[in-house]
């Protein structure tokens, strides 16, 4: 399926049972779209009888701020979003009479950075709480209705942050551009397992992090991808020695190291994509690594946003986010610059030998 | 105050029966007259009751307008014009006028005879209603009546379909009925001028869906086709051979040229004959790829596809074949709902084991198309019809954000009323524009001029004369009228010298305006003439006669109450 919307979208959420999608242009309003997929893809019989592709836009709000990150408070209707300028976080509703996406608050962030914009991650529970930040220093944790901090990180070090996620109720994990990553227990004062970064043979200038599933069985969790094409795999134990590494066949360094993005897949064991390098995104399976650094083969390369663009335009379009779906494990969902989204499957080649 | 009324008709909520009415400068305009294609009773006609209650609805109504031949927009006509009693201008564009009367029949075909429907229209019905068709070409305005003129616009969507704009005086509306902003193999795309309307009408049942890529629908029907053929099995694919077939020939003859396939393919004759003759008169309202091939060849003549043979029905191996249109009540409808076991004539029962696949073709516009549409036109103000209000809101939102104009949604049977404010133009006579500027004085565009004319409405013209040119036109003697005011003064003095006085005064307080000082004492302000006469019981007080004509009485009020203030004390 192939959409094409307004505006250049940073940002893919699924919020079942569809998708939301924000855009992130500096110089006009953005959407923020609660997209329903079709209904084709929710099927599973008679897939044929269903003739509707369209994606339908269920809700839909305005945002004059870009859009770069989009987070959901489960168990509410609420969403939170950061952008630029990057003093605040704004949080809004998805109502069920009415199909206007309702801004609700704001919430400051300390420190006004230019143009770097805060990370967010939510801890939900009874009371949700919104972790924020831009750099190390003004990592917090503010509670979502009373605006108090509960946490804060409390140390000077102005390391800046490039991804930020909550593993339960009291650890979360970030992972700053410089490529250093932590654990956080947050029922303590400010002690993170972490690692210094990566070493000074690394040629990569940006990194950013994801810890996967909770379920998953034993082996590295968390994956670590960096501007020059590097993928480590690291087990949270030990962060200062990845299991194992390799190298993207990727055109490095990637044009917008703020856009790169590695996830895990949640229905798969071992499966990882990554996106921000171009117009493709890339799916690898560890286990076929040999885990020494060299060059890797991802199994499935989706080029879809490069070859189906209905408008000729000079620049290549460039993959500006991507997410697995929850359910089918072989489905994903990528959006790119030129305000593309596509859902597609993905087969494994070798599988058919 | 001058206004604009929509009402779209039809009971309930649903979506696909279009008819909308619109009064607009005293004219009342009904658009499309469809048919509800779910309901088998009442339903499916739009409640025309809303507007026969108003009296003969050939009274009532100025024309009714079609704007293309889907049966949700035309398919209550012949009841309408026929059953309900309407004898007036129905517009409709060429290729609509052609192709109306075949679905309308085919459908009161299924209606009556295979559903044994009673008091449905008749055969004679639908040809009595076609001939109260007046048809239009593109960009042709139409007068309807003195007042009212309409004028169709490309739409895309099917052959011959058409937006319309209509207009009395310098109040418009723009109804786009369906339209497609993409253009496909064998129709362009809708197109509109910046004729900025007061208001545009637009159908918004896909407006909150964001349309799937054409290309990748395209490529998954081509998969689809391709592998059944591979493995040796045939394909059916219905479609109406004046709607969807062209696109489909024209995509799987590229396709088969391309991967170099061999099996055939083919078309049912009959409809298609027919298809290629109205496609043949109606050559202009395809795109311009068609039309430049249409020179060598006819719409169906392809190198793989070719007329179907009964004879064929038998041949082993793969076939595509592409019959006519199903309509709902037919076996193929059945089918795509679902079924899979089918009773037929003689209590026979099939059952489906062919793969069914449904893909869907449509062209309609969606949010984006929409948002395309305003913004070529320009209009003060935007409609939605055939929407749910609570599930338009961003939509609405975001068409008044852009746009910076008012949008509105009513529920069928809502009327949305319009003020306006339209513009009448007046053509100022060239004399009376000359004398005024004689004056001497220029003009100050922040200093309103106070300018004496006679306003004439003739024929619909509106003009500002001269008071002269006018009497003079009608043929009027002219009336003088004269304002005279008595100002007492107290001055013992003579009449001649309390008449310096007056005239010192003005002259020196009035510095843009002629003070004379006439022979005979009186003293004139431009064309006011100031008396001084003694007062019949009090030598001590002098009565001044102020008198001045309709015209200067601006001017005549202010000195008179100028010199009621008194007369400042001479310096002797």
């Amino acid at each position: 399926m192939v959409q094409n919307l307004p505006s250049s979208l940073s940002q893919l959420l699924l919020l079942f049972p569809g998708v939301c999608v924000a855009g992130y242009e500096s110089l006009k309003k953005n959407e923020i779209l609660h997209l329903l997929l079709p209904l084709r893809l929710s099927v599973k019989e008679n897939q044929g009888l269903f003739p509707e592709r369209d994606f339908k836009v269920r809700h839909g709000g305005f945002s004059d701020t870009s859009v770069f990150d989009l987070k959901h408070v489960l168990d509410t209707r609420l969403l939170v979003t950061s952008g630029l300028p990057g003093c605040h976080l704004h949080v809004w509703q998805v109502t069920e009479d009415s199909d206007v996406i309702q801004a609700v608050s704001t919430i400051a962030v300390q420190e006004e950075e230019g143009s770097l914009w805060p990370r967010v991650a939510i801890f939900s529970s009874m009371a949700p709480g919104v972790l924020h930040g831009a750099r190390l220093r003004g990592l917090k944790v503010v509670d979502l209705e009373t605006q108090k901090t509960t946490y804060s990180s409390g140390v000077g070090d102005s390391e800046e942050l490039s991804s930020l996620q909550v593993l339960d109720a009291d650890t979360f994990a970030f992972c700053c551009a410089s490529g250093r990553l932590g654990l956080v227990d947050i029922r303590q004062k400010w002690a993170p397992s972490e690692n210094a970064g990566p070493g000074p043979g690394a040629t990569a200038r940006r990194w950013c992090a994801e810890v996967g599933g909770r379920h998953r069985g034993p082996g590295p969790s968390i994956a670590s991808l960096g501007s020059d094409g590097q993928l480590c795999l690291l087990d949270p134990r030990d962060l200062c020695h990845p299991v194992s590494s390799g190298r993207c066949p990727v055109s490095a360094p990637s044009p917008a190291p703020e856009l790169l993005r590695v996830t895990w897949a949640p229905g798969l064991d071992d499966c990882l994509a990554i996106s921000g390098f171009d117009g493709t995104v890339q799916v690898y399976d560890a286990t076929s690594w040999d885990g020494t650094g060299g060059q890797v083969e991802p199994v499935f390369t989706h080029r879809g946003h490069i070859f189906l663009e209905d408008n000729q335009t000079d620049t290549a379009p460039l993959v500006t986010t991507h997410t697995w779906h929850p359910h089918k494990p072989r489905t994903l969902l990528s959006a790119a610059s030129d305000a593309s989204l596509h859902v597609w499957d993905w087969v494994d080649r070798r599988a058919a030998c | 105050m001058p206004e604009i009324r929509v009402t779209p008709l039809g009971a309930g909520q649903d979506v696909g029966r279009s008819c909308i009415l619109v009064s607009i400068g005293g004219k009342n305009v009904m658009l499309d007259c469809g048919m509800h294609m779910g309901f088998n009773d009442d339903r499916r006609f739009p409640d025309f009751s809303y507007i026969t209650r108003n009296g003969r609805l050939t009274d009532f109504l100025d024309c009714v307008i079609i704007s293309h031949f889907h049966l949700d927009h035309c398919g209550a006509l012949p009841y309408f014009s026929e059953m309900v009693g309407y004898d007036g201008p129905i517009y409709m564009t060429h290729p609509t006028q052609a192709i109306c009367p075949i679905l309308l029949e085919d459908y009161r075909k299924i209606a009556v005879d295979k559903k044994g429907e009673a008091n449905f229209f008749t055969s004679q019905m639908i040809k009595d209603c076609m001939k109260k068709v007046v048809a239009v070409h593109l960009h042709q305005t139409v007068q309807v009546d003195d007042e009212l003129e309409i004028k169709a616009y490309y739409a895309g969507h099917v052959l011959g379909a058409a937006m319309f704009q209509i207009k009395v005086g310098s109040e418009s509306v723009v109804y786009t009925g369906d339209y497609n902003m993409t253009p496909d193999r064998h129709l362009g795309a809708a197109w509109i001028d910046k004729c900025r309307p007061n208001l545009l009408i637009t159908e918004s049942t896909y407006a909150t869906t964001i349309r799937d890529s054409k290309r990748c629908r395209e490529r998954d029907f081509l998969k689809k086709v391709h592998e059944a053929v591979e493995r040796g099995g045939k394909v059916l694919i219905p479609v109406f051979a004046l709607g969807r077939a062209q696109e489909l020939c024209i995509l799987l003859e590229t396709f088969w040229e391309r991967m170099n396939l061999k099996a055939p393919i083919y078309f049912s004759t009959g409809l298609t004959e027919k298809a290629n003759h109205y496609y043949k008169l109606f050559i202009t309202w395809t795109n311009q790829k068609i039309r430049k091939t249409f020179v060598q060849r006819n719409m169906f003549e392809f190198k793989h596809i070719k007329a179907f043979d009964r004879a064929f029905a038998d041949n082993p191996g793969p076939m595509v074949i592409m019959p006519g249109y199903c309509v709902q009540g037919t076996v193929g409808h059945k089918i795509l709902s679902g079924q899979r076991k089918l009773e037929m004539e003689g209590r026979q029962v099939l059952e489906v084991k062919m793969q069914v696949e449904y893909m869907s073709f449509s062209a309609h516009a969606d949010a984006k198309g929409i948002m395309q549409l305003v913004g070529q036109a320009e209009p003060e103000s935007v409609l939605l019809v055939h929407g749910e209000a609570k599930k338009m809101e961003f939509l609405k939102q975001k068409i008044e954000q852009e746009f910076r104009v008012s949008c509105y949604m009513p529920a069928n049977g809502e009327t949305v009323t319009l003020p306006t404010s339209p513009s009448i133009p007046v053509g100022i006579s060239l004399g009376l524009l000359k004398r005024e500027m004689a004056q001497g004085l220029l003009p100050d565009a922040k200093k309103p001029r106070l300018l004496h004319g006679t306003l004439i409405m003739k024929d619909s013209n509106f003009r500002l004369v001269s008071s002269e040119q006018a009497l003079k036109e009608l043929g009027l003697a002219e009336h003088q009228l004269r304002f005279t005011c008595r100002v007492h003064l107290h001055d013992p003095r003579k009449e001649q010298e309390t008449a310096m006085r007056v005239y010192s005064h003005l002259k020196s307080v009035l510095k843009e305006h002629c003070v004379q000082h006439l022979p005979d004492g009186s003293v004139t302000v431009e064309s006011i003439l100031i008396q001084a006469a003694a007062h019949s019981e009090d030598p001590g007080t002098k009565v001044l006669l102020v008198s001045w004509t309709y015209q200067d009485e601006e001017l005549g009020s202010h000195l008179t109450s100028l010199l009621k203030k008194g007369l400042p004390q001479a310096a002797s």
